[in-house]
């Protein structure tokens, strides 16, 4: 099979941002790009289109100036045939341009299936609630993520439809960006059901850059007739720099049936007493939110956590999931929280001192869903640990140690020393992970636990987890790895997370 | 060496201490040795308070700033208002007039012989210059406290179990702020250097018929303030009579040339370090 190939080397101020030296694309195929957040794959992949910025990068590509490689015929054909979706959806929208007018703009506007995708990718939303989500701008309406990262797969999707059928289509090179980060399980199958349909029809290249590995089981059980055509790749960082592998779709769905065969902490829990316990009706945000058994169940019920158990909490987008957890932990006041850690009851007036004194980092503690924002980027690695309660007086050789178990051997005391801010996603997300797992607490809380992580990294957290688990805590998981922790958690320990407007009891 | 000179703020400060350094030499070699001796110490005096001016107002200002933020916190309505009026009043006095008054006392301690050491004297000035300037620094503490409260580290910071007190000074202060103090403190030492000098000018005229300037340490300020000085700066003037006076400049006029130079060039270096570490971090 034919290949793209390329030698990419790029730096900024001296330091080496990407360096992979033999990066083969196959042409007219899907490649899904799995790999550790923030180890290069967006650049390496931006390089190949032709984005980078020789201003403020120094790149090559093939050994050749970036400038000549961009000005290259074939660059050209990638960006005039493809399309690349940017993963922040709102560096690739023009903030002064209805959305309606950026679907039509440039090349868009010879487009004639615009109005048939967008309907696609909004399908559970009528012709009204569309068309006042394409009349705005991105600012300052500020679409959701969710929508902004659907119309950028809405031009790409009609870029596609403008390929001629038939014979497969020469230098078209189509890049998502994760492109699903935002959208809920149902919108991310349709996204991939769009791509495929379309890439039958027209053969281009796709590279599908993603974390969700649970797309593997996606396009192994619903399109297996589309497997000659495509390829799971994963990029991983090495000594050598960046390296990039074949991944066996088997690794991981065979995996996640292990873990399905393996469930953790379920059953016994009438024997038990919860360690916390979260009434439903509670109200945040002029909305009311409970708890239940079912999808859309209309029996509420109480969140419950047991000692020794994993529960997983499980809600629509934007549902209020992240709300839920920092009333529970005393970090948001809502009104009608009524909780319950052990004997000691919560409300919204529990003060703040009560929880400074008795609760974080003692029995219960939380971890952030974005590592970026809940690290503080300037501090070292051992700094992050050094100040948390339990570690105060523990020595650096501990400390190590730990971060050993979860960063591996080559975490060596320099490790210890580096900035939280030069370390990739994936580093940052299991240094945030490390902090609630050091902590010796009742209750741990994960919100959305495996971002930004490879398949190597998210089986490591998840050993530490049962270990915790087996060590008697309670942990409630918010995520959408939906197949990961469906496999992972009982059934019986599953929360589904609805709610309604304030006041306004959804049985009514 | 290659780095500090790399931004604005380490070039200006690197060309502070060697235009310093080669006045210094110059004076040694040209002037008389009674007059270098009192211009060393009038600069010694001068950069010292100024820095016991920035060591006050850091210490004033972090205090202030955080148990500002604490007071709030925590709802401690009395000390929280208490505080909030102190600083507000001395935002509504003008400067210079604080100053005054505070030197106004010092001539009152000096007069009764209760402050007679000059190193004592030198602190009462810096803390009095202090006093003026530390709100500044407040504000830019409680503000980047603020910010960072409102960020996510701050949150999961705090339920990590981590105290309050290390998060706002070591990880908000010390590890996301010392560019912006730095910056505040560095503005804080040329205008206490600038206030300083304003201050001892205005007091040549004598506050009390027993305590003159020559009651108080030897500054910058008090050395232009005397005839010699004077003199020696109205001799600037000649040059728009006479271009070729200018070698008499460097060699009859050196004392109050000298005196002048030293505080022009201070407060234009400082102008650009500051300058440069707000562009350098972005501030």
């Amino acid at each position: 099979m034919e290949t793209y190939a390329f030698d990419i080397d790029v730096k900024k101020d001296g330091r080496t941002l990407v360096d992979i030296g033999d990066f083969r694309l196959r042409k007219n195929t899907v490649t899904f790009l799995f790999g550790e957040s923030g180890i290069g794959k967006s650049i390496a992949a931006k390089a190949m289109f032709g984005l980078l910025d020789p201003q403020d990068l120094d790149a090559t590509v093939n050994a050749e100036p970036y400038a000549d490689y961009v000005a290259k015929p074939r660059t050209v054909r990638f960006q005039q045939n493809g399309c690349f979706v940017f993963q922040e959806p709102s560096s690739h929208l023009n903030p002064l341009l209805r959305l309606e007018e950026q679907l039509t703009e440039g090349s868009l506007a010879r487009a004639k299936t615009g109005g048939e995708v967008v309907r696609s990718l909004w399908k559970d939303s009528d012709a009204a609630a569309i068309r006042q989500i394409l009349e705005v701008f991105p600012k300052p309406y500020r679409p959701s993520g969710g929508e902004k990262q659907r119309i950028l797969c809405a031009m790409a999707f009609m870029k596609m439809d403008m390929l001629p059928e038939g014979p497969p289509a020469e230098d078209a090179l189509f890049v998502f960006d994760e492109p699903t980060g935002s959208l809920d399980n149902t919108y991310r199958d349709v996204v991939l059901e769009m791509m495929f349909e379309r890439f039958r029809r027209s053969r281009c290249t796709i590279v599908m850059i993603t974390h969700d590995y649970s797309m593997i089981s996606v396009v192994t059980g619903r399109y297996p007739e589309m497997l000659d055509s495509v390829v799971f790749e994963e990029l991983t960082l090495g000594r050598g720099g960046l390296q990039l592998a074949e991944f066996a779709p088997r690794t991981y769905t065979g995996w996640v049936e292990e873990q399905r065969k393996s469930r953790q902490g379920g059953g016994r829990r009438e024997e038990r007493e919860p360690v916390l316990r979260i009434e439903s009706g509670l109200q945040a945000f002029g909305r009311t939110l409970h708890f239940s058994r079912e999808p859309g169940g209309r029996t509420h019920c109480a969140l419950e956590l047991f000692p020794e158990s994993i529960s997983y909490l499980k809600g629509a987008s934007g549902m209020g999931k992240t709300t839920v957890v920092k009333m529970a932990i005393g970090l948001l006041r809502g009104t009608h929280f009524r909780g319950l850690l052990g004997s000691v009851p919560l409300t919204e007036r529990t003060p703040r001192e009560y929880y400074a004194r008795h609760v974080w980092g003692k029995r219960m503690t939380m971890v952030f869903q974005h590592a970026d924002e809940a690290l503080n980027l300037r501090s070292t690695v051992h700094e992050v640990l050094s100040g948390l309660p339990t570690t105060r007086t523990l020595e650096k050789e501990r400390i190590q140690r730990e971060v050993r178990a979860l960063f591996g051997e080559s975490a060596d005391g320099a490790f210890l020393d580096r900035k939280v801010g030069t370390l990739s996603g994936g580093q940052k997300q299991r240094l945030n992970l490390l902090r609630g797992l050091l902590l010796e607490t009742d209750v741990l809380i994960l919100d959305e636990p495996l971002n930004g992580l490879d398949f190597a990294s998210m089986r490591g957290v998840l050993h530490r987890l049962e270990g915790k688990i087996r060590r008697g805590s309670a942990i409630l998981v918010i995520s959408h790895n939906e197949e990961i922790f469906d496999a992972w958690v009982a059934p019986e320990n599953v929360y589904y997370l609805s709610g309604g407007p304030a006041g306004v009891s959804p049985l009514a | 060496m290659r780095r500090l000179l790399r931004y604005d703020d380490g070039l200006w400060g690197t060309f502070w201490i060697a235009g310093m350094g080669v006045l210094l030499a110059w004076d040694l070699a040209f002037l008389n040795a009674p007059a270098f001796a009192r211009l060393v110490e009038a600069l010694a005096n001068t950069l010292f308070g100024a820095t016991l001016a920035v060591l006050f107002t850091l210490l004033f200002g972090w205090a202030a700033g955080v148990g500002g933020y604490l007071f709030e916190q925590h709802k401690r309505r009395l000390p929280s208002l208490a505080l909030s009026y102190f600083m507000n009043l001395i935002r509504s006095i003008p400067q210079m007039i604080g100053i005054l008054g505070g030197y106004i006392v010092l001539t009152i301690l000096i007069e009764r012989e209760i402050l007679q050491s000059q190193l004592v004297q030198l602190l009462w000035m810096s803390f009095t210059i202090s006093v003026f300037t530390f709100p500044e620094l407040a504000d830019v503490i409680r503000e980047r406290i603020e910010y960072y409260r409102r960020s996510d580290f701050f949150d999961a910071m705090l339920c990590s179990g981590v105290r309050e007190s290390r998060i706002i000074n070591f990880d908000i202060l010390w590890k996301n702020s010392i560019a912006h103090i730095a910056q505040k403190l560095v503005s804080t030492f040329a205008m206490a250097i600038f206030l300083q000098c304003s201050i001892d000018f205005i007091i040549s005229v004598g506050l009390s018929t027993d305590v003159s300037l020559t009651n108080f340490p030897v500054t910058l300020g008090g050395m232009l303030a005397t005839m010699d000085s004077k003199q020696d700066i109205l001799a600037i003037s000649m040059l728009f009579e006479e271009i070729g006076y200018w070698p008499n400049l460097l060699f009859r006029h050196l004392q109050g040339v000298s005196a002048a130079f030293s505080l022009v060039f201070t407060l234009v270096c400082m102008y650009r370090v500051s300058n440069g570490l707000i562009r350098r971090h972005n501030l």
